[in-house]
């Protein structure tokens, strides 16, 4: 790094595990890929975590098969459950019952299970598509302005001072809120969801962009990079090659860390009601709706709360067990 | 050292202009592109009353018409030598720095932003306080104590810190503490610390606790993950080959070490948190300028969303300066 | 977040405006029209229908909390039904609303003026004559010119533009610039002062119901001496039984004695208690809380207490009698756009109304207490109003799929079609109102995606802005609709008015509703001087308005208000939907 003084959270948080990947690629013989797996499989909670995250994800895409068996739908109201003057379910713990697990909504009696189900579809879309968009952003950038230096060095690094100075939140509800209804060949909640993986995912990559800067500026000055870039190949094979498969532990890690804290941002603005259109559920929406019922129907806010925890949570648990397993020091 | 803080200032004026001009584009831009003419934003701030003279004069009194290099002109020139507003029958001195006034309620923007940041700043440093000596003494217990019972309770309790949204945690606690077991019956109220003392703690405690358990789970795990790395370090060998005692090992050579890391990162949190409390705010009904700007983003308030995104940028390059020059002081390695 | 809703409020001043609230006939809440008046005690509703707890008890503080900062509170520069009623408290418009719960409520009384206007034999000239002995709080006695140069700058400049402009719109004042550009007040030719105790407004057009317009508190004097434009409402001169002591802005108020105020000239007002003190921007939860606890009395908003507290309330019988469930005067509607096809069909409008579950919308709006389902485009607060229901809205509660495939068929779409709902995104009670007809609709085969749009742009950029629904096809818009007066012309002018739609954005005819005898019956109605034939003539525009398909009435909106048991002389005033602030007054010392 040019200055030392430049100093970052980003990078700081970084540190443990700028060395990992090539520590990890020295030893011989089995590749890291499969040192890392039987690390992993000896940690039971991160496994146990992987195995939750993949039931999160059955239980998402077969939201429809499981309310069809169970005979709800996220949409269809109950209203004859619903106390007329309260405006909140009869009977207690949020109106659950054999036909309702996890209760019905106040107001109009709407299945909470089938919403919290179908809430998972779009919380865990909205989240991997916009890592997948920030982990790209972050990569290529990150890549290049560690790699090449310069003034393309000096203008991303500035840039993403400038996104980390931001109060992002502000600037994802300025723009969710305008979003019109009809743009790009897209309308209604796939416009929405696009938009939202876009304001997401774009003030996002600083964070991976700084990690990954960081690595490839360390890789640059490795011995392998120069004795490849020393038998004259070319920078797209060095940057493939060469550089690219020693960032994909690094990468691996950070995007399952980026997950789920891109779950919470998708939630914080649902919650602040710039989110999905309704009546889609979403987390942070239910969240949003419990706010006036909290008091005389604490269930309807547990719920939807307990979902975001136990899914960020997975996802926390995995990313740290991935971390573990590709860095032989922390162990 | 001195050439060093000039470099930075500048470097910090440059990253100010640049995120006033974002702002402003976001803003000046977005309704503009999503097809917004200037009658229509001058109805924002018109009311149901609307005729065609209100808005053709308030178009002209909020300068809704000029082009953005002129609108940022003006917002420039307030700042460095202060503007006029015209209240009416006359015209007020806004003095330097001058962030303009609100398009709802003609409010000096300057005099609104000093009355937030008291709010804002005691929710964070009260917050960061309790984060620091909770995350960093568990963190430290855990790793020298690692692998106990004790450990993983801390570290399970901190992932779970982690991975709970503020809002949900803040309401739980309101529902729990504040209405359930009534030590906050009203609720949550803020009042200043020059009232009295004692209410503006009362008020504030649970806002901190949430707001610093998240954190504290944060700054543990760092510090448990730089406190074993550290630990392992050769001179740390070294010390207890001379026989020091394992207080002074882990308390001069190894805390000191692994803590400098976690300072950067506390002054850096602590000048984002400045500007950027706005779901604690929301959650509390804190008046600071979290809420402040939130409000403004809802109502299409320009000028205040201006004046608090430059506060809350302020803060964050001068955290981040702060750190730097502290970096350099703990490191020796490091120099300016 | 806890105040989204108050977040969302802060946008919306203009959604909030005066109301009218109940007479009480099918409010369903029990109790005759209100003239009982006597001393009634503590009872569910009480206040709705008669004065709670009269007495003439002084001294005390009375701390009233809001969970917004309001617009303004210069009376000249705001559009908040509860400003129009507290305000009064300081400053005296030239006619106010009889102090009274129940019918009376909704008549006029004089205030400044001697008497209600006389009006000329051509309409054109209304004239009024001011009290002797009223000054301000500094003993300067207040003239007819000081009305005169409050109405010029609440209507004719460009700084104070939260209150309606109605006098604008009807006085013959010709290119007058306004009080601010032009200094000299002889050139506002619309009102004439003849001497310091007659004002004579000239009008372009008849205008029977000119009364109701100087109701509004911007007739209420103000010196030009001490007029500071939007820096006069931290310190408004008083004319009224309390004067400003202090007053952060957007923070804190607080008014104490005005001790020029004499009750002789004044009927409409009390001085009891010593102290008046008013918080702004408390979270709405913490207002319910701190009313219930006795840390506050009154919710200056009068909008009703929150969910959390409303279940709270209504189950314990102990505070039950400590609530009023009183119409706001506020009508809930979804208007089908008639230039958006198909609802361009009267009868696949009539299809969206006949299938309609208007039980539903009305647990949206929070259930019988949040409401009555609606049958008609006038509130029953209003004047004008006849009790009808032409498409059996009340035997049919949960819609009528028959009637609603009926008017499929006609329309030429028996599979039904789809359409596009919008809705206010920071609006719950209007999302879910949204979300129940989305529900009933798609039983008859009518599918609705539903669009969210920011209720601050809402008028200008999306639902108020024809372009942009014809260019979105938002069939159906969800909105809500106070009166600026009691009357069906003060309901529905800006509401049916075809010639006001305003083609760029801020139109509230969301409808675009443009029927030549609805127009007609509107200029005929207010130039008719005799009240119950101009009344006849809105219940005709209602009739019409419902025959056009175009609006869908939901609910007419009730609240739920908690009324501290140490208040004293309280009840609601039906003009404003909420309690009457003029009389309030305490037991606590």
């Amino acid at each position: 790094m040019g200055a030392p003084i430049e100093v970052s959270s980003g990078e700081q948080r970084a540190a443990p595990e700028a060395v990992l990947a090539g520590a990890a690629g020295r030893i011989e013989g089995r590749s890291l890929g499969q040192i890392a797996w039987m690390r992993l499989k000896r940690d039971k909670v991160a496994m146990a975590a992987g195995i939750m995250i993949l039931v999160l994800i059955a239980l998402a895409l077969l939201a429809p098969v499981i309310t069809r068996a169970l005979g709800t739908s996220p949409n269809d109201f109950n209203s004859n459950l619903i106390d007329p003057v309260l405006s909140k379910p009869k009977g207690s713990f949020g109106g659950i019952s054999l036909e309702h697990p996890l209760g019905i909504e106040p107001i109009n009696g709407r299945d909470v299970l089938a919403r919290v189900l179908y809430g998972a579809r779009i919380s865990l879309l909205i989240a991997f598509l916009a890592t997948l968009l920030s982990v790209t952003l972050g990569v290529l950038l990150g890549v290049f302005a560690g790699y090449k230096g310069g003034w393309g060095d000096t203008v991303i690094s500035r840039t993403m001072d400038v996104f980390l100075a931001f109060p992002l939140l502000l600037f994802a509800i300025a723009l969710a809120g305008v979003i019109p209804s009809e743009a790009f060949g897209l309308s209604g909640n796939g416009l929405r969801i696009a938009v939202l993986v876009f304001i997401i995912g774009f003030f996002s990559w600083p964070y991976m962009g700084r990690i990954i800067r960081g690595q490839t500026l360390s890789l640059r000055e490795r011995e392998f990079i120069d004795a490849a870039r020393s038998m004259g190949a070319r920078t797209p094979h060095v940057l493939f090659r060469e550089l690219l498969p020693n960032l994909v532990a690094p990468i691996l890690v950070y995007s399952t860390l980026l997950i789920p804290t891109n779950i919470l941002f998708e939630a914080a603005l649902s919650f602040l009601g710039v989110g999905i259109n309704p009546p889609t559920p979403s987390w942070g929406g239910m969240l949003n709706q419990a706010i006036d019922f909290y008091r005389v129907d604490p269930m309807f806010m547990i719920i939807p709360g307990a979902a975001i925890f136990l899914t960020v949570m997975a996802f926390n648990l995995l990313g740290d067990g991935l971390r573990d397993a590709l860095d032989p020091r922390a162990r | 050292m001195a050439a060093f803080i000039v470099r930075r200032l500048l470097a910090a004026v440059i990253l100010l202009v640049v995120v006033s001009m974002m702002t402003f584009a976001i803003f000046f831009l977005v309704p503009r592109l999503a097809g917004m003419n200037s009658d229509q934003l001058a109805l924002r701030y018109v009311g149901r009353g609307a005729t065609a003279e209100s808005i053709e004069a308030t178009k002209e009194r909020l300068h809704l018409d000029d082009p953005l290099p002129v609108q940022y002109g003006r917002f420039v020139q307030g700042i460095v030598v202060g503007d006029e507003f015209n209240y009416g029958p006359e015209v007020v001195k806004c003095p330097p720095p001058c962030f303009g006034y609100s398009f709802r309620n003609s409010q000096p923007v300057t005099a609104l932003l000093i009355d937030r940041i008291p709010v804002t700043a005691s929710l964070a440093f009260g917050a960061a306080i309790l984060w620091l000596i909770g995350g960093v003494s568990v963190g430290v217990l855990s790793a020298l104590r690692r692998g106990s019972v004790f450990d993983r309770a801390a570290m399970s309790t901190a992932l779970a810190g982690v991975s709970l949204p503020i809002y949900f945690t803040g309401l739980l606690s309101l529902a729990l503490f504040a209405y359930h077991w009534k030590l906050w019956p009203n609720g949550v109220n803020y009042v200043p610390f020059t009232t009295n003392p004692l209410d503006w703690a009362y008020n504030l405690i649970l806002p901190w606790v949430t707001l610093a358990f998240l954190y504290a789970a944060l700054y543990a795990r760092l510090t448990r993950a730089s406190m074993l790395e550290t630990m392992n370090e050769d001179y740390i060998r070294t010390a207890r080959a001379k026989g020091l005692r394992e207080r002074t090992v882990v308390v001069r050579h190894g805390m000191r070490a692994s803590l400098t890391p976690i300072l950067t990162i506390f002054g850096l949190d602590v000048g984002l948190l400045l500007g950027g409390a706005v779901l604690t705010e929301s959650t509390f009904s804190l008046p600071g300028l979290g809420q402040l700007v939130v409000d403004a983003v809802f109502g299409n308030d320009l000028p205040i969303v201006l004046g608090v995104v430059m506060v809350a940028s302020v803060f964050v390059i001068l955290a981040n300066l702060i750190v730097d020059v502290l970096y350099a002081t703990l490191d020796p390695r490091v120099r300016l | 977040m806890r105040q989204r809703r108050k977040l969302a409020a802060t946008a919306t001043a203009v959604a909030l405006s005066m109301v009218v609230a109940a007479c009480g006939n099918d409010s369903g809440s029990g109790g005759g029209s209100g003239s009982s008046g006597g001393g009634g005690s503590a009872e569910y509703n009480a206040a709705s229908e008669g004065i709670v707890n009269k007495s003439d008890a002084t001294g005390g503080t009375l701390k009233y909390v809001l969970s917004d900062a309001p617009d303004s509170m210069d009376p000249g520069d705001t559009y908040y039904a509860f400003n129009w009623n507290f305000t009064r408290l300081y400053a005296r418009p030239l006619l106010t609303f009889k102090p009274a719960p129940g019918k009376a409520g909704l008549e006029l009384s004089p205030d400044l003026a001697e008497s209600l206007g006389e009006v000329s034999a051509d309409g054109l000239t209304w004239t009024y004559k001011l009290k002797q002995g009223i000054t301000y709080d500094d003993g300067t006695p207040v003239t007819s010119k000081d009305v005169k140069y409050a109405i010029a700058r609440s209507n004719y400049t460009a700084e104070l533009v939260n209150g309606p402009k109605y006098f604008a719109q009807y006085l013959d004042a010709g290119n007058y610039a306004g009080p601010y550009k032009d200094k000299n007040l002889d050139d506002f030719t619309g009102i004439q002062t003849p001497d310091d105790s007659t004002i004579v407004f000239k009008l372009k057009a008849p205008f029977s119901e000119f009364d109701f317009l100087v109701a509004n508190p911007q007739s209420a004097p103000v010196p030009q001496a001490k007029d500071k434009g939007l820096q006069y409402q931290a310190a408004v001169a008083s004319t009224g039984p309390y004067k400003m002591e202090s007053h952060e802005v957007g923070k804190s108020l607080v008014l104490v004695k005005n001790d020029k105020w004499d009750p002789k000239t004044d009927e409409n007002r009390k001085q009891l208690v010593d102290r008046i003190e008013v918080q702004f921007k408390v979270d709405a939860n913490d207002i319910d809380q701190r009313l219930m606890n006795g840390q506050a009395d009154v919710d200056l908003g009068g909008t009703g207490v929150q969910a959390q507290a409303r279940a709270t309330l209504l189950q314990d019988p102990n505070q039950k009698k400590n609530v009023d469930n009183p119409q706001t005067g506020f009508l809930r509607y979804a208007m089908l756009s008639t230039q958006v096809p198909p609802f361009d069909n009267a009868d696949c409008r009539k299809a969206v109304l006949y299938a309609a579950d208007h039980e539903a919308i009305q647990a949206a709006y929070g259930g019988s207490a949040g409401g009555d389902i609606a049958t008609t485009a006038l509130p029953p607060s209003v004047v004008g109003y006849e009790k009808a229901d032409e498409y059996g809205f009340l035997q049919d509660k949960n819609g009528n799929p028959d009637k609603a495939k009926q008017a499929l068929q006609a329309c030429g779409k028996p599979g039904g079609f789809s359409t596009k709902i919008a809705v206010r995104g920071d609006r719950p009670k209007e999302v879910a109102a949204a979300e129940a007809l989305q529900q009933s609709l798609s039983k008859v085969g009518i599918k609705t995606s539903i669009q969210q749009y920011p209720s601050g742009d809402w008028s200008a950029q999306f639902a108020g802005n024809p372009q942009f629904v014809h260019a979105n096809g938002l069939g159906i818009q969800i909105a809500g609709w106070g009166a600026d007066w009691p009357s069906g012309f003060g309901f529905l002018s800006q509401l049916v008015d075809g010639r006001a739609i305003k083609a760029n954005g801020g139109n509230y005819n969301q409808m675009e509703l443009n029927d030549p005898e609805v127009n007609a019956l509107l200029d005929k109605g207010i130039q008719t001087k005799d009240e119950t034939e101009r009344n006849a003539t809105w219940t005709q525009v209602d009739q019409k308005v419902m025959a056009s398909g175009a609006l869908l009435p939901f609910v007419y909106e009730k609240t739920i208000l908690y009324r501290p048991e140490n208040l004293t002389n309280v009840f609601v005033n039906p003009s404003y939907g909420m309690y009457d602030y003029s009389q309030l007054g305490t037991t606590k010392k």
